[in-house]
């Protein structure tokens, strides 16, 4: 793919997009021109206030029925699972995971996606829980479908489901898509393809035969690293520095 | 050890509303650790002046979160506590201010920006404000707006590209 690729990135340039990425037409007006001021971080990004996090259940994180309506959704069931870990590998217990997506016909309920695919009654498709003491995450889900857009001629996203990160230190605070593997349309998606090209394969979940449950669901894994300081960098430093 | 690989962000996309801003979505104002109630309005601005209609703003200090979508004149609202100065490190303060993150189709990588206050005496001395060109600290700078009612009002907006482009941070870890 030919594209002018903006030099602004906030944060590591071998992992993160830039701001600017011309295929995909939306950045063209909204990415910053100026460079990014660095600036060193602070206690304002190295904490959190503590969330009111008492609304979070397990029900959930059953997108499959947390319509609410007492049916199904309909589609493929899928478990998607994995761990989030800051760079040193350390679990991320208490992150709240968000998460969006298409129904398996490729329809958001969105009052703004209009295409004539099916909405499905039984399925929302939004969904969250928290990470457990070993930073472990799981939905239940079906698999969204894939879904046209106007970027450009005959443009369609790859099935991908959004996933929102906040743990408790804001300087980790990650918004991310998750992609399955052999989809032809990843190679045809700008969004993806923004992100530097030893970085992409990790917004792509693996088959987990180890998690697909008999009679039931196939499993997908995929684990979430977090860039940037954990809320603990913030205590070492107080304490280093009494 | 090395670092494992960090996962790159994308875009929020056009399609966040119903999850993100869902009625019930965890905000928090722990009233008795800020300061006096203010409310702040604000706008976000594309390269052509537009209003952007699809944003999301996440406002954080040390006793409150709000998460709040721009409306289809790409204006927020948000009512919060006053918050305190903050430190730096152990004996450098900075001044009073608001920690902003802004989503949006388009936007890549989530923008990290911060509203100060222009009514703040110690607004003139904060240490981060400093390491920022002059000419654009105003853009990091809320208005005080003229209000009959008890709530101080303040106006910030975020342009997100062109004249008067918003200062956004890129936060490093310091050396140590």
């Amino acid at each position: 793919m030919i594209t002018t690729i903006g030099e602004i990135v906030r944060g590591d340039a071998a992992v993160f997009p830039p701001y600017l990425y011309e295929a995909y037409r939306s950045t063209l007006r909204r990415a910053p021109r100026l460079p990014l001021v660095e600036v060193p971080l602070t206690a304002s990004e190295l904490t959190r206030p503590r969330l009111d996090l008492s609304h979070v259940t397990a029900e959930d994180a059953d997108l499959t029925r947390n319509a609410g309506t007492g049916g199904e959704a309909l589609g493929q069931r899928i478990i998607v699972t994995g761990r989030v870990m800051d760079e040193g590998g350390t679990p991320v217990p208490g992150a709240l995971l968000e998460v969006w997506q298409a129904n398996a016909a490729g329809r958001y309920i969105h009052k703004r996606d209009d295409w004539p695919g099916p909405l499905d009654p039984n399925f929302l498709g939004i969904g969250r829980c928290l990470t457990t003491d070993a930073g472990e995450y799981r939905f239940l889900t079906v698999r969204p479908g894939a879904y046209p857009w106007g970027n450009h001629e005959n443009a369609w996203r790859p099935a991908h489901i959004h996933f929102s990160v906040l743990a408790p230190s804001w300087s980790q605070r990650l918004v991310t898509q998750m992609y399955f593997p052999d989809d032809p349309l990843l190679e045809l998606d700008p969004i993806l393809n923004a992100v530097p090209d030893a970085a992409r394969s990790r917004l792509v979940a693996a088959y987990a035969h180890d998690v697909t449950q008999p009679h039931w669901a196939l499993g997908w894994r995929w684990d979430i690293v977090l860039a940037g300081p954990g809320a603990t960098a913030f205590e070492a430093r107080e304490q280093s520095a009494a | 050890m090395s670092p494992l690989p960090a996962t790159p962000s994308q875009t929020v996309g056009p399609f966040f509303h119903d999850c993100l801003l869902r009625e019930d979505r965890c905000e928090v104002t722990v009233s008795d650790e800020g300061g006096a109630q203010i409310r702040v309005e604000g706008r976000v601005i594309d390269g052509d002046g537009a209003a952007v209609p699809d944003a999301v703003i996440e406002m954080w200090h040390a006793a409150a979160f709000a998460r709040i979508g721009t409306d289809a004149e790409g204006a927020f609202a948000f009512s919060t506590t006053r918050p305190k100065g903050v430190e730096v490190d152990r004996g450098t303060m900075q001044a009073p201010h608001l920690s902003i993150a802004v989503f949006a189709r388009g936007l890549m990588n989530h923008l990290l920006t911060r509203m100060y206050f222009e009514d703040e005496p110690s607004t003139e001395t904060d240490p981060i404000l400093r390491l920022v060109p002059q000419a654009r600290r105003p853009t990091l700078i809320a208005r005080r707006a003229p209000d009959e009612s008890l709530t101080p009002l303040y106006r910030f907006a975020i342009v997100l590209q062109g004249a008067g482009e918003t200062v956004f941070f890129d936060f490093r870890s310091p050396a140590r």
